[in-house]
């Protein structure tokens, strides 16, 4: 069964949609779905006054969910799925994907910041580029992302996969300052460039495919070694509180 | 008359020693406390009564015109804005909060735009710290990094840490010494006994090297790190080790630069490790005198400091997302009330510029850059002199505002009172 | 207004009345013996019990809010939206204000202890209890490794020492003295950290010095409460030894109402063992002690398996936790008074350690013989949040459910804890005691009205949906959990589990009466300490009237 929902307007005050994923639509027919509820600023409001909806084929294998139209002010999208999948053929707001198990979100354009927070599983695809705090933590929280991947065709902002744990995050562009921040397992790689990567890292791997701007000064150089056919230079680290995560760089900033 | 252990209500500091002459409900001189403060206590220009604008006018009215239109806004928002805060009583803070959550609003303060990334960096971390009084009678080390205390709170060395005589430290500002770590020579390098100047945006790998020279990893680090040499940084740890009680104060040079709560995080970390082999603390000089206060009552109440978003009932608290700075970037929000603070003047122009666009209400006994902005305009009374209440000083020790002279105005939490009342009623409860 | 709870089946331990079935009569805020017009409240088959009393849980002030501070990720668990009544909820182990108020209802408690307030903070505290919803309360004071206190205590001076407990008691609205590894905080204030029998740096006394000098100043100013100590060495192997000692500090003293030392969380002190690796209970020579002596009673400071947040004036305490598990960690240091720290911590059923303490308080509460003489308590949140009372109780009211648990823990607690042998169930009674009538009478509030349901006591009850017959562990647990009815100062505040009133509570404090020449010399040695030490001054110490909107003073007499 596929379900399509289009934004009826351009929102200003964001849509909290975390009831916008396949689980809470399995089953349901066009009626149903619509009067399920979302949150428009202070207001709790139906989903079919915000959206039309349009609902095609059965329930065998799980619902698919396309969003059509501009989501970059709905927040939440795909929260906590744990299977099914979801199309946004756009931008999307705060939170997409965000602590989710299982399942497939896709999203068309740029996510905004903490994209796969908390992310536990499944795939979550952002063919634009991704904001801050991409597969993430949530405040004061020790391990943020667990498990699943995180595919960035393009570039993501600082701090991603802060306080990360498991689970894989690829950037294909360039991503923002102290990627790896505080990860504890899982890997990062990122094909462009980064700054100041794998702050207070404890363990876990990082792969920068390109040019680190600037080196954190606790990382011990370890040689270099062949990586996906590329020749890095291996780091070990943050050794600021005796770290043991690895970094791989293929290019240093001249001393 | 003379009133005597009058607290400053200027900076976070709090100074509980000031002696206040009043003649006929005015103030004639206010002793002992710095500059800011006299100008402070001695009052300026006010704004003497409620206004609403109307065809583009800021027009006198009533206390309960000014309420009611306030209700009025917020009643028609779906995602209003309440912010400030730093500058009035807990009392206010409670109130405001209460409104809050009856509105399904997001309520900051601002600590959103000074040491909110350190609240952010002690949820990482946490915050090995002390009251001041532990430092005057403890501290041999004295560490100012990234903020000018000699400008921004001109008594915080006299009072608590270089300068006095405490239990242990009966040579006063002989016995202790006095780092000042920054961007540029300000003007606390003058009473200080080091200087080490850091370049822009280099406070992490700078405090990144000092935790890595700490935990013996010294080989590791490069000759030179954020403009500062190895050996410098050699020395300052070493220096940090010998002191029997030392502490770091740190200011918006490390919080609002590159790195922004991580480097407070860095710093945290730094002084936790060296607990290992000494006595070490930190703490953060928060800024107005009772911006603290605000962060206390918020997470009593809330279970969040700051930045807390009540419009599904239940606090949703997300910097970055709730703050307010993001929210007027963003432009999520339909109105904005103000309270006891000043966001035009202070705010990036983004934010000015979506609070321009919305209805706007300012609370403030003052005439400042966001009333000029505003569709409503309430005078209130000066906590702290016309009313009295409490703050929260920078280490968390709170202390009770005295009143030295009768207000003409209400007060803070006299005004959000009204408004509230108003805006049950709107909604018919 | 008129209550008539009909039929229940009570439980009023200070009125030895032991599960009949009869009639309890509410007028306004009292218990009285007729109503003339009351409501009835069906009780038939329920149990009826007075208001819970907890002796000691860190609900307000600094040291929680630095906790709360420290926390979003819990702060995010529980949350709750606004209710018509209510105000939003939020936390698990480090609640707001207003769910810690709705929650402790909720499970039928009427009274918290909020038990270590540093008196520079206190007003703090009180803020913080304002915005408490309907609990009754009050505030132990930290006047341990406080300077005066020690100066007094090194030159005997026990006259001055007791005028300058007075003054303090009175200055920040406090209801007693608590006492935390005296001596300990002080020694913090350089890294450090002493034993009973250390010498405190610089101030040349013991802890052991310190707790008989603060018992003698605690009993000669004839308070309600007795001192209220978190020993010294806390939490490490094989410090059941010290525990012993300072209950022995003061073995020859008694009072006729009460103990002359409550000792608190004494789980976190009866641990034997020269290392972790070794760790064992030794629940067997604390509860030996307890069961012969007469001058101590305690709580039990229950350690539940899963995550809380620790947080105690013991500063070096929670360091020392921090660098076990290298989590974050917030210091509190207080000038010339105290210290603090907070730590998050997990105790898993896979870590030998924590399964025996999980084990060990269960053991105080079965292996000490008399109710009386031990109270219920987590230490909130230290070993786990209030919210998990009921557990608890289902705990030392069923082996069966003991053995269920214990089937899926570390198996070390077959070896190293006694928990496996003991078959003692606890019934109603045992529970009422220990949940009631025992905290009110070690309080001293049972002379107030609290901890019983006899005539002209508070009209603060409690009403279970559960038969006295219930064994069922679950059943009890949801019962406890949802109170069918709390009634609180004659109102009824919680229906079928539901908050449905929400008044302030009332803050008691003590007010001890001691004047003359050694309050006049304390005076000008306190005088001495503001002016060279302290960072406030002496004008703007002592907590307004305007922090205790509802005060209760109790007045006492030398």
């Amino acid at each position: 069964m596929q379900v399509t929902l289009t934004p009826k307007k351009a929102f200003k005050v964001p849509v909290e949609a975390e009831a916008i994923k396949p689980d809470n639509f399995a089953g349901k027919g066009k009626s149903e779905i619509e009067s399920i509820a979302l949150w428009h600023g202070n207001k709790e409001v139906k989903l079919g006054s915000l959206f039309d909806v349009k609902v095609e084929g059965v329930d065998k294998e799980g619902a698919k969910i396309v969003i059509e139209g501009d989501a970059s002010r709905i927040k939440r999208i795909g929260e906590g799925m744990t299977s099914g999948e979801i199309t946004i053929n756009g931008n999307v707001d705060m939170h997409c994907g965000a602590m989710m198990s299982g399942g497939k979100v896709i999203v068309k354009g740029d996510a905004d910041a903490w994209a796969g927070r908390e992310m536990r599983g499944g795939e979550l695809v952002v063919e634009g580029n991704a904001g801050n705090y991409l597969g993430a933590g949530y405040w004061g929280v020790e391990k943020g992302m667990r498990g699943g991947v995180i595919r960035v065709k393009g570039d993501a902002g600082d701090y991603v996969g802060g306080h990360m744990g498991g689970g894989e995050i690829i950037v294909k562009g360039s991503a923002g300052l102290l990627p790896g921040l505080n990860m504890s397992g899982g890997k990062i790689i990122i094909e462009g460039d980064v700054t100041l990567p794998g702050g207070e890292m404890k363990n876990g791997m990082i792969v920068i495919k390109g040019k680190v701007l600037e080196m954190l000064p606790s990382f011990r150089f370890e040689g270099t070694e062949i990586i996906d056919s590329l020749k890095l230079k291996k780091f070990t680290g943050d050794l600021t509180r005796g770290g043991s995560g690895t970094l791989y760089v293929n290019i240093i900033p001249e001393e | 008359m003379t009133i005597t252990d009058v607290l400053c209500p200027f900076c976070g500091a709090l100074c509980d020693d000031v002696v206040v002459e009043v003649e006929n409900n005015k103030i004639v001189e206010v002793k002992e406390a710095c500059e800011m403060g006299v100008s402070k206590m001695m009052g300026h220009e006010r704004i003497t009564t409620p206004m609403i604008r109307e065809s583009g006018e800021l027009k006198e009215t009533t206390y309960e015109d000014a309420v009611d239109k306030t209700a009025e806004i917020l009643v028609n928002s779906i995602r209003p804005l309440i912010y400030g805060w730093s500058s009035t009583t807990c009392e206010a803070h409670k109130k405001g909060i209460e409104l809050a959550e009856e509105m399904g609003a997001v309520i900051d303060n601002t600590a959103s735009v000074c040491h909110g990334p350190s609240i952010l960096a002690i949820q990482n971390v946490g915050l090995p710290s002390c009251t001041l009084g532990q430092i005057k009678n403890r501290a041999d080390l004295i560490i100012y990094w990234g903020s000018n205390q000699a400008e921004a709170h001109p008594r915080h060395m006299s009072r608590y840490t270089s300068f006095p005589r405490g239990f242990f430290s009966e040579e006063g500002r002989k016995g202790k010494k006095v780092v000042v770590v920054d961007v540029r020579k300000t003007t606390t390098v003058e009473v200080a006994d080091e200087f080490i100047q850091v370049a822009p945006g280099e406070d992490y790998p700078v405090l990144s090297a000092l935790r890595a020279i700490l935990a013996g990893e010294e080989d590791i680090v490069p000759s030179c790190v954020g403009g500062v040499s190895k050996e410098r940084l050699i020395e300052l740890v070493e220096k940090m080790k010998d002191a029997r009680f030392g502490v770091i104060f740190f200011g918006l040079g490390l919080t609002h630069t590159r790195g922004r709560h991580n480097n407070v995080v860095n710093a945290i970390s730094l002084v936790r490790e060296l607990n290992a082999h000494t006595k070490f603390v930190i703490m953060p000089m928060r800024g107005h005198y009772n911006v603290t206060g605000f962060n206390q009552v918020c997470t009593w109440e809330t279970g969040f400091p700051f930045a807390v978003d009540f419009s599904r009932g239940q606090p949703w608290y997300n910097p970055g997302e709730t703050s307010a700075v993001d929210i007027l970037n963003r432009k999520e929000c339909d109105s904005a009330l103000i309270v006891a603070s000043d966001p035009a003047a202070h705010f990036p122009r983004k934010s000015v510029e979506h609070l321009a666009k919305i209805p706007l209400i300012q609370i403030d006994p003052y005439p400042n850059p966001t009333m000029e902005l505003a569709d409503v305009v309430i005078p209130s009374a000066i906590a702290g002199v016309e009313v009295e209440g409490t703050a929260y000083r920078m280490d968390k020790v709170p202390i009770r505002l005295r009143k030295v002279i009768e207000p003409n105005h209400l007060s803070d939490e006299e005004i959000l009172g009204r408004i509230l009342d108003k805006v049950r009623e709107r909604r018919g409860e | 207004m008129e209550l008539l709870i009909k039929n229940g089946v009570v439980y009023d331990p200070l009125n030895e009345i032991c599960g009949e079935k009869m009639d309890i009569c509410v007028k306004d805020d009292k218990i009285v013996s007729k109503v003339k017009s009351p409501k009835v409240i069906d009780a038939d088959g329920k149990l009826v019990m007075p208001g819970g009393v907890d002796i000691h849980a860190h609900i307000a002030g600094g040291k929680i809010n630095a906790g709360r501070l420290l926390r979003p990720e819990d702060g995010r668990k529980g949350t709750e939206p606004r209710g018509k009544l209510t105000r939003a909820c939020t936390g698990y182990s480090v609640p707001n204000t207003y769910a810690t108020g709705y929650r402790y209802a909720k499970m039928g408690y009427t009274f918290v202890m909020e038990p270590a307030t540093p008196p520079l903070l206190a007003r703090h505290t009180h803020e913080e209890l304002i915005d408490t919803p309907i609990l009754d309360n009050a505030i132990l004071a930290l006047l341990d490794n406080n300077w005066m206190t020690m100066e007094y205590v090194k030159s005997g001076e026990t006259k001055k020492l007791a005028a300058y407990v007075a003054w303090m008691i009175k200055a920040v609205k406090a209801y007693g003295v608590k006492i935390v590894n005296p001596g300990g905080d002080e020694a913090w204030g350089w890294g450090k950290n002493v034993n009973i029998d250390d010498s405190v740096p610089n101030f040349d006394v013991t802890p052991r010095d310190i707790i008989g000098s603060l018992a003698e100043a605690n009993e000669m100013l004839n308070l309600p409460h007795s001192i209220h100590i978190h020993c010294n060495d806390l939490g490490h192997p094989g410090n059941y030894e010290t525990t012993l000692k300072s209950f022995d500090v003061i073995k020859g003293r008694s009072n006729k109402n009460r103990q002359v030392m409550h000792a608190t969380h004494v789980q976190f002190h009866s641990y034997g063992g020269s290392s972790w690796k070794d760790f064992e209970s030794k629940v067997d020579e604390i509860a030996k002690y307890v069961n012969v002596k007469k001058h101590v009673t305690i709580d039990m400071g229950q350690v539940m398996l899963g995550d809380t947040t620790t947080m105690t004036a013991d500063g070096p305490l929670e360091y020392g936790l921090h660098t076990i598990t290298g989590r974050k960690w917030t210091n509190l240091d207080v000038e010339l008074e105290t210290g603090g720290g907070i730590t998050p911590f997990l105790y898993s059923s896979k870590v030998a350690v924590n399964t025996i303490q999980w084990a060990i308080g269960l053991e105080l509460a079965l292996l000490i013989k008399d109710p009386w003489k031990i109270v219920l308590t987590t230490d909130h949140p230290n070993g786990a949040p209030f919210i998990t009372y009921p557990i608890v109780i289902s705990l030392l009211m069923s082996r069966q459910k003991r053995e269920e648990v214990m089937a899926n823990v570390h198996k070390a607690i077959n070896k190293r804890a006694i928990l496996p042998s003991i078959e003692r169930e606890l019934d109603w009674n045992d529970i009422a005691i220990m949940t009631r009538a025992a905290p009110a009478r070690i309080l001293g509030l049972d002379r107030y009205g609290k901890g019983h349901l006899g005539v002209g006591a508070d009209a603060d009850v409690a009403i279970y949906d559960v038969s006295p017959e219930e064994k069922e562990a679950k059943k009890i647990q949801s019962a406890l959990l949802r109170a069918k009815y709390t009634i609180k100062g004659g109102e009824i505040v919680v229906k079928d589990g539901e908050i449905v009133a929400v008044p302030e509570g009332r803050t008691y404090w003590v007010n001890p009466e001691f004047d003359g020449k050694p309050t006049k010399d304390m005076l000008g040695d306190l005088t001495g300490k503001f002016e060279k030490y302290y960072s406030v001054n002496l004008a703007n110490y002592p907590v307004q009237d305007a922090y205790l909107p509802h005060p209760i003073e109790i007045k006492t007499k030398v």
